[in-house]
C-alpha cells in the first residue's frame, strides 16, 4: 500500500474548500448517439458525486473498451479507459496501492460477461469497497451489432445473423452465485430516479457494490427492452427499507416484491425469474470480509525499511 | 543447541589430493533429500571461504515413479578456490542413491570421464530379479567409462539409526562429503540446525547421529580425500538463488506491491516475498491470471508508486496486450521475467533465453521499453533498483530479464549495502501546476512528469488510445506520428546516457564473443581458457538489451569475427536446407547485426542446462584461425 | 508497573495505525528536506543523487551527471516560504524524534480525559499543519499572512475528512476515577482509535455510552479484542480496565442489529461505593443497558418486509434510528 495518502489537502480551515456542484464533474462533450442509454447513466453519476462531495481529484473512473467505456473522458475526475475485459484487474490495483481513492469501474456487457468474465468473478469475490457498473445493452454496439453474451436467444446480429444461438447469460444469477459477493443490484437507465438511488446505495454500501444497469442501444438493440420500457407492468420493483427507496415510484411501478436484500436465496430465486424485470437492491450484506482491509499492512519509512532489509541480509550472511 | 555433539575425530590419515576446484552432485528419486544435503553442502563451503556456484537438478514431474533415469533429481555443487562463477563443465564427485538416476547423468554427460560415483549399492542384492538386472545392466554401462565407482552400503547403515532409510540417508551422504572434503564440521551442525529449524529437536539430534555415521563410515572405508583450499573471507558475503536476490532487490528498491501468478520459475521470487514483504510494508497480489497480474500491477504503478510483475515465458504472452497499454499510456512498471525453455509450455523448469525477442517485438503496434538483463545473481539483486528508478524516471515499462539459471542457482557475493537512497521517493501528490497536462512531452527528449490521482488540477483520463499531450483522443492526423515520436525518443535519450560497454580481455583481437544474461560466468571462463592457450579472444557482455549499449560497432570494428553465445535456437549453417540468407540466427546476435550491419554469427544451444565452458570454448575454437590449434 | 505493561499492550495492538501516521509524518518531512537539499544543490551533489539512486547496477554502465542532468534544477522558492518550510520541518523532526510518545497522553489524577485527548489531538493536528504547508510551499501554493496559522495546534473538530481518515491512534492513561467517557464522543470520527490504560478501580461499564452503530467500542481486562481495533476500518474507542470491570466488544462489522454486534465477555460487578462521583445506580444503569443492548429479541419484527429496522446504507439518522428501533423491545407477532 502506497503509505496513507502522501500529503494530505489543506485542512478544513482553508477558505478554499470547494462545494462542487453536477457541473462541476462534467468533462469532454459525451458522444453517444441521440437516443443512448449512457447519457442518463452520466447523468445520474454526476448526481451521486455531487452528492457525495467527491473530489474529483480523490476519484477514479476506471473502464474497459465499449462505448459505455468512453464514460471516463466525460467526466472531470480520473479516469482510466484500458484495454477490453480488463478495467476490473486495473482498477483493483489502484484500490490495493491507493486505499484513499474512490474507485468507480464502468463496463459494458461485453467487458464484463464476455472477455472480463474471468476477472469479474474474482473481483466480486476480492469485494474490494468500489463501485461497479455493468451497463447492459445486450449487444455490441462500438463494433457495430455483434452478440454479446447477454444478447437474448434468437436476436439478430450481424455475428450471429440467425438469431443469437445460445440462451442469455444471466449477469445477475452469476453474481450472486459468486463466493463472498456482498451487493448485487439491477436498475434501468430508463428509471432515472431509481439508477440514482441505486448508485448512492451501491456507493453507500461497503465493498463492492456490483450495479447491472439495463440500457438501450437505440442502433442496434433497442427492442430488448422496448416492452418494458412501454409497459411498466413488467417490471417488479424491489421494496424494502434496507434497498432502495425512490419516493412515488411505485405510482408508476405498482408492481411491488418485499424482498429483504439481506436473504440469499431469495435473491438467487428472483434474479432467475425470467417473465417479470426486477428492479432493486437484490443482495446486500456488509459482513463480508473486504480484500482491501485483510491485506492492508502497516507502511514502513524508508529507514525502517533499511533496518530490516539488513536483518534479511543477515539471514543470508555467509 | 542439544547435546546431539559430534566427536568426530576419525584420525586423518588418507592424505588430500589438492584441487583448484572440485564439481560434486548427489542424485536421487524425487522426495529423498539430495537438494537438502546439497543445500547444506554448499552452505558450508561458501561460509568456509570456497568459491561456490550449486545448481538443482529437477525432474520434469513433481512425483515421477521411483528409479527411472527421468527422474533424477539432486543438486550440483561447484567449488573452488577462487570465484566461481557458473556450474562447470563436469562432475567430479557424484553421490546416487540408485544407478537409475546416475544413468541419466551419465547419458547426459553430466559426468566428467574420470569422475568418482558413490553409489547405493542396495540394489545390486534387490528381491526384485528385475531390479537386479537393471542394476547389473547399468553396472556395465557405466564401466565404458573410467569412472570409479565405489558401491556404498548407505541404507543398511543407517537402518542401525532409522526405521526408514529413505528418509535419512541423505544426512549420511553429507556425512560423507564433510569427510571427503574436510567440511568444517561445526558449520555443518549449525547448517542442519537452521535447515530443519522448523523441524523438532528429535529429527535434528537423528540427523547429527546420520551425519556422524556417514562421516565415520568414510574414514573407515575410503582412500582418498579432495582438498579445495578455501580462501579467506575478507570482505562481508551474502549466499542466495537469484530469485531470492530479485525479490530482495524489489524491496531494497522501495516498491510495494508485486503482483504475480504462479509460474515455474519465476514463482519461487513470489514464495520468497510472500514470506517478509509485508515487514517492509509491501503485498504481494497473486492474481486471478497471468493477465490480471498485469493489470493490478498497471493499476497500481498509475496511482502510485512504481509496482511489479513477476512471470516467465507463457504467462508473458498473456500480458502482452497489458504491456502495450503500460508502454501507451507511459505508465512505469517493472517486469521480471524468468526464462525458461519455449515456446510453449516448454521445458518449465530449464533455463533458455529465448524470450528476447519477444520481450522487445512482442507487443503489436509500436511499444518501445526497456530491457535489461542481470548477468549475475548479485545483478539480480541492484538490477532491481535500477529498474525501478529508469523505470520512474522514463515513465517507462522496464523489463528484467534473468533466467532459470540465475533463478536456481545459488553463489555468494558481495554484501549490499542498502541506501535508503535506492527506495522511491514519498508519493507527490501536491496540485500539479496550472497548465502542466497529462503528457507534457519535453519535445526533445519525449520525457514528462507524472500526474497521479489525488493530485489537484490534474485530473484526466489515461487511454489506450492514440492521444496528444492532454490525453486527448487522437482524431487528427499527425497526433499518432508525434506521439509515437515522443515515446520512442525516450529510449535513445536514455542510450545517451549509457556508458559503451567493456571488452573483457584485449580490446582487439581474432574474435569476440558477445553474451547476455546468465552466460556471463561461462563464457568468460571459455574466453581465459582460450587467452590462456594463447588465442586473440576476448568477450562483452551486454546487460542493455533495449536500448542496445552504445559504441559497438565501434568495438566490434576491432575484432576479426564477432559471434554471440546464447541458450536459444538457432539453425546450423551446415544443417540441410539452411543457407546464409534463410539461417534463422540466434536472438542478440539479429539485434546486433540490425544495430551494427556487423556480420555478427551466433553459437547458440538449447540444452535444456546452462551452457558449459568447454563447450563454449569448442565454439571459440572452431572459430579461431586454423581452427584453434595451439 | 501493571498499567506500563498495559500500556505497552495497547502500543503494540494500535502498531498499523501507529505505522501510518508516522509514515505519513515522515514521508512530508523527507519531502521537505528534499526540496530543501534541491534549493542549494550543484551538478555535483546531483550526480552523487543519481549515482546512488540507481544503485551499484548501474555503476560502468550508466552515467550519473548526464542522469542528473535530464532534469532541470529545481526553481527556487521565496525566502519567506522557506522559512516556513524548515519551521514546518523542524516541526515533523520533533514529532518524529518522539517516537512512539508522541501517540501517548496521561491524564493526571483529577484531571479532564476530555481536555487531555484535545490537546494531544491538537499537538498532533499540528503535525498535518506542517505536512500542509510543506505541500503548499513545494506547490508554489503558499501565501504570506494566511497560512502561518497551520504552524499552530489544530483541534480535531477542524480536520477535514480526509485528516480524519489518516488520525493518529492514541493511548491515553488515567485514573479510573476519571474515566467519564462522554467527552469522547467528539473523537469518535474518521478513524480515530483512542484506548485508555485505567489506573485503579473504575466502574464496571463506563464506555457503555459511547456505542453507537459505528463505533467500535471495547472494554477488556487482558487485551482479548485489542487486535478488531487496529483493525476496523473506522472509530473505535477501548479500554483495557481492572478485572471485574465489565468485558465487551461492540464491533460494527460483525451485524446490522445492536444484538448482533455486541458481545459480552464478562458481565461486570457494580461497585458498593460510588467511583469518581458516579453513584452505584448510575453504574447498575450502565450495566443494565450493556445488557438490554446484548438481549436477542425472540423474533425480528416485520422481517421481510417493509418495515425492520434498517441498519447499514442509510444515513446516519437511519443508522441511529434503527439502533434506538432495536433498543425497544417490540412485542413479537
Amino acid at each position: 500500500m502506497t503509505a496513507a495518502c502522501g500529503l494530505l489537502p489543506v485542512l478544513d480551515q482553508e477558505e478554499d474548500t470547494p462545494s462542487y456542484e453536477m457541473s462541476d464533474y462534467e468533462g469532454a462533450r459525451a458522444r453517444w448517439c441521440p437516443g443512448c442509454g449512457d447519457h442518463s447513466v452520466l447523468t445520474a453519476v454526476q448526481r451521486l458525486l455531487a452528492a457525495e462531495q467527491l473530489k474529483p481529484e480523490q476519484t477514479v473512473f476506471v473502464s474497459g473498451i465499449g462505448c459505455s467505456s468512453r464514460f471516463p473522458h466525460y467526466l472531470s475526475t480520473y479516469g482510466f479507459h484500458g484495454i477490453h475485459g480488463r478495467a476490473l484487474p486495473v482498477a483493483t490495483g489502484i484500490r490495493l496501492h491507493r486505499p484513499d481513492l474512490r474507485v468507480f469501474v464502468v463496463m459494458g456487457d461485453g467487458d464484463c460477461t464476455s472477455i472480463g468474465a474471468g476477472h469479474w468473478v474474482h473481483a466480486m469475490r476480492y469485494n474490494l469497497d468500489m463501485v461497479v457498473m455493468l451497463l447492459d445493452n445486450a449487444i455490441y454496439g462500438l463494433t457495430k451489432n455483434q452478440t454479446s453474451p447477454t444478447t437474448p436467444q434468437g436476436f439478430r446480429s450481424n455475428t450471429q445473423p440467425h438469431g443469437s444461438w445460445l440462451p442469455a447469460l444471466n449477469p445477475l444469477s452469476v453474481a450472486l452465485g459468486v463466493t463472498n459477493a456482498s451487493f448485487v443490484a439491477q436498475t434501468a437507465e430508463w428509471v432515472p430516479s431509481h439508477l440514482y438511488a441505486t448508485l448512492r446505495a451501491a456507493y453507500a454500501h461497503r465493498g463492492l457494490g456490483f450495479v447491472r444497469i439495463l440500457q438501450r442501444c437505440p442502433m442496434y438493440s433497442s427492442a430488448v427492452y422496448q416492452a418494458a420500457v412501454q409497459d411498466p407492468a413488467r417490471i417488479g420493483l424491489l421494496v424494502h427499507d434496507d434497498g432502495v427507496v425512490v419516493p412515488d415510484l411505485e405510482k408508476v411501478y405498482t408492481t411491488q416484491v418485499a424482498h429483504d436484500p439481506h436473504d440469499l436465496d431469495a435473491a438467487r430465486r428472483l434474479a432467475g425469474v425470467t417473465d417479470r424485470i426486477h428492479l432493486g437492491v437484490l443482495f446486500r450484506d456488509p459482513s463480508r470480509p473486504r480484500y482491501e482491509e485483510i491485506r492492508r499492512v502497516a507502511p514502513r519509512t524508508a529507514e525502517e525499511r533499511l533496518v530490516e532489509l539488513n536483518l534479511e541480509l543477515d539471514r543470508y550472511a555467509v | 543447541m542439544t547435546d546431539a555433539t559430534v566427536s568426530l575425530a576419525a584420525p586423518i590419515d588418507v592424505p588430500a589430493v589438492g584441487c583448484t576446484e572440485h564439481t560434486i552432485e548427489i542424485v536421487s528419486d524425487a522426495g529423498e533429500g539430495a537438494q537438502k544435503c546439497g543445500q547444506i553442502f554448499g552452505a558450508v563451503s561458501a561460509k568456509m571461504g570456497n568459491g561456490v556456484w550449486t545448481v538443482e537438478i529437477i525432474p520434469a514431474e513433481i512425483q515421477p515413479p521411483p528409479r527411472v533415469p527421468d527422474g533424477a533429481s539432486g543438486y550440483r555443487i561447484r567449488i573452488g578456490e577462487g570465484p566461481i562463477t557458473n556450474w562447470g563443465d563436469a562432475t567430479n564427485l557424484a553421490v546416487a542413491f540408485n544407478e537409475q538416476v546416475l544413468l541419466a547423468r551419465h547419458r547426459l554427460g553430466a559426468l566428467a570421464p574420470d569422475a568418482i560415483l558413490l553409489i547405493e549399492d542396495k540394489w545390486a542384492a534387490d528381491d526384485d530379479a528385475d531390479v537386479r538386472a537393471a542394476w547389473d545392466a547399468a553396472m556395465v554401462e557405466l564401466a565404458a567409462c573410467n569412472y570409479r565407482i565405489v558401491p556404498v552400503p548407505m541404507e543398511a547403515e543407517c537402518l542401525a539409526v532409522v526405521d526408514n532409510p529413505r528418509k535419512g540417508k541423505n544426512m549420511f551422504a553429507l556425512g560423507m562429503l564433510a569427510w571427503i572434503y574436510q567440511r568444517d564440521m561445526d558449520r555443518v551442525r549449525d547448517q542442519i540446525a537452521y535447515a530443519f529449524r522448523k523441524k523438532s529437536e528429535t529429527i535434528f539430534e537423528q540427523n547429527i547421529t546420520l551425519l556422524k555415521l556417514g562421516y565415520d563410515w568414510a574414514a573407515d572405508h575410503l582412500d582418498f580425500r579432495i582438498e579445495v583450499v578455501p580462501a579467506p573471507i575478507t570482505e562481508a558475503l551474502v549466499v542466495m538463488n537469484g530469485n531470492e536476490a530479485l525479490g530482495l532487490g524489489a524491496i531494497a528498491s522501495g516498491m510495494e506491491l508485486c503482483a504475480m501468478y504462479p509460474i515455474t520459475p519465476a514463482t519461487s521470487v513470489s514464495h520468497y516475498l510472500g514470506e517478509v514483504f509485508e515487514r517492509f510494508g509491501g503485498i504481494v497480489h497473486q492474481a486471478e491470471d497471468e493477465i490480471a497480474a498485469a493489470g493490478v500491477a498497471i493499476g497500481a504503478s498509475y496511482a502510485g508508486k512504481v509496482a511489479f510483475t513477476i512471470t516467465s515465458g507463457p504467462g508473458f504472452a498473456l500480458k502482452t496486450e497489458f504491456l502495450g497499454l503500460a508502454s501507451m499510456i507511459e505508465v512505469p512498471l517493472v517486469l521480471i521475467d524468468v526464462q525458461r525453455g519455449g515456446p510453449s509450455t516448454g521445458l518449465p523448469t530449464k533455463v533458455e533465453q529465448s524470450d528476447l525477442l519477444a520481450a522487445l517485438f512482442g507487443q503489436p503496434g509500436d511499444a518501445p521499453h526497456v530491457i535489461i538483463a542481470p548477468a549475475t545473481i548479485e545483478e539480480c539483486f541492484h538490477v532491481m533498483i535500477a529498474a525501478r528508478r529508469i523505470a520512474e524516471t522514463f515513465r517507462t515499462v522496464v523489463m528484467v530479464l534473468s533466467d532459470a539459471n540465475l533463478a536456481t542457482g545459488v553463489t555468494p557475493f558481495r554484501r549490499p549495502v542498502p541506501d535508503a537512497q535506492w527506495q522511491a521517493a514519498p508519493l507527490d501528490l501536491a496540485p500539479v501546476p496550472s497548465g502542466q497536462r497529462a503528457y507534457d512531452w519535453n519535445p526533445v527528449t519525449g520525457l514528462s512528469r507524472r500526474v497521479i490521482p489525488g493530485q489537484a488540477g490534474g485530473m484526466h483520463t489515461v487511454t489506450g488510445l492514440s492521444h496528444d499531450e492532454g490525453s486527448k483522443v487522437a482524431y487528427s492526423s499527425g497526433v499518432h506520428q508525434r506521439g509515437s515520436a515522443m515515446r520512442s525518443r525516450k529510449l535513445a535519450v536514455l542510450q545517451s546516457l549509457l556508458v559503451a560497454p567493456t571488452v573483457y580481455g584485449d580490446g582487439d583481437g581474432d574474435l569476440l564473443v558477445v553474451g547476455w544474461g546468465s552466460t556471463k560466468g561461462a563464457i568468460e571462463e571459455a574466453v581465459d581458457r582460450a587467452r590462456q592457450a594463447g588465442h586473440r579472444v576476448s568477450s562483452l557482455h551486454l546487460r542493455f538489451l533495449s536500448p542496445l549499449e552504445p559504441g559497438l560497432k565501434q568495438i566490434f570494428r576491432r575484432f576479426q569475427k564477432v559471434f554471440t553465445v546464447e541458450i536459444n535456437y538457432s539453425d546450423e549453417p551446415d544443417d540441410p536446407f539452411i543457407t546464409d540468407e534463410n539461417r534463422r540466427r540466434g536472438q542478440l546476435s539479429l539485434l546486433l547485426r540490425n544495430a551494427t550491419l556487423v556480420d555478427v554469427d551466433c553459437w547458440t544451444r538449447v540444452p535444456g542446462e546452462p551452457l558449459r565452458p568447454g563447450a563454449i570454448l569448442d565454439a571459440i575454437r572452431a572459430r579461431l584461425p586454423g581452427g584453434g590449434a595451439p | 508497573m501493571l498499567s506500563d505493561t498495559r500500556r505497552s499492550q495497547a502500543l503494540a495492538a494500535l502498531v498499523r495505525p501507529i505505522a501510518e501516521f508516522r509514515t505519513l509524518v515522515r514521508d512530508a518531512l523527507t519531502q521537505g528536506e528534499a526540496f530543501l537539499a534541491a534549493q542549494t544543490a550543484g551538478a555535483d551533489e546531483r550526480t552523487t543523487q543519481a549515482r546512488a539512486e540507481l544503485g551499484r547496477f548501474a555503476d560502468g554502465h550508466i552515467d550519473p551527471a548526464r542522469f542528473a542532468a535530464l532534469f532541470p534544477a529545481v526553481r527556487r522558492a521565496d525566502p519567506a516560504a522557506l522559512a516556513v518550510l524548515r519551521q514546518s520541518v523542524d516541526t515533523l523532526r520533533a514529532l518524529i524524534d518522539r517516537d512512539t510518545e508522541m501517540f501517548v497522553a496521561d491524564v493526571p489524577p483529577g484531571g479532564q480525559l476530555g481536555d487531555v485527548v484535545r490537546q494531544a489531538l491538537a499537538e498532533l493536528g499540528r503535525a498535518l499543519g506542517a505536512v500542509s504547508l510543506i505541500e503548499l510551499v513545494r506547490s508554489e501554493r503558499y501565501r504570506a499572512g494566511e497560512h502561518e496559522r497551520l504552524l499552530a495546534p489544530v483541534e480535531f473538530p477542524a480536520w477535514n475528512n480526509a485528516a480524519r481518515q489518516v488520525a493518529p491512534p492514541l493511548v491515553v492513561t488515567l485514573d479510573g476515577a476519571d474515566l467519564h467517557a462522554g467527552a469522547l464522543a467528539r473523537f469518535t470520527d474518521g478513524r480515530e482509535k483512542i484506548v485508555l490504560v485505567v489506573r485503579g478501580p473504575c466502574a464496571p461499564a463506563p464506555l457503555v455510552r459511547c456505542i453507537t452503530p459505528g463505533t467500535l467500542v471495547l472494554q477488556t481486562a487482558d487485551g482479548r479484542g485489542l487486535d478488531r481495533v487496529a483493525a476496523f476500518d473506522g472509530p473505535a474507542i477501548a479500554a483495557i480496565v481492572p478485572e471485574g470491570a465489565a468485558t465487551f466488544l461492540h464491533d460494527p462489522a460483525t451485524g446490522r442489529e445492536p444484538w448482533q454486534r455486541l458481545v459480552i465477555w464478562h458481565s461486570g460487578e457494580v461497585p458498593k461505593r460510588a467511583v469518581g462521583g458516579v453513584s452505584s445506580w448510575q453504574m447498575g444503569e450502565e450495566l443494565k443497558l450493556l445488557a438490554d443492548q446484548a438481549r436477542t429479541p425472540f423474533s425480528i419484527p416485520g422481517a421481510g418486509g417493509v418495515s425492520s429496522p434498517a441498519t447499514g446504507a442509510g444515513d446516519a439518522v437511519d443508522r441511529i434510528a434503527s439502533w434506538l428501533l432495536g433498543q425497544s423491545e417490540l412485542p413479537s407477532p
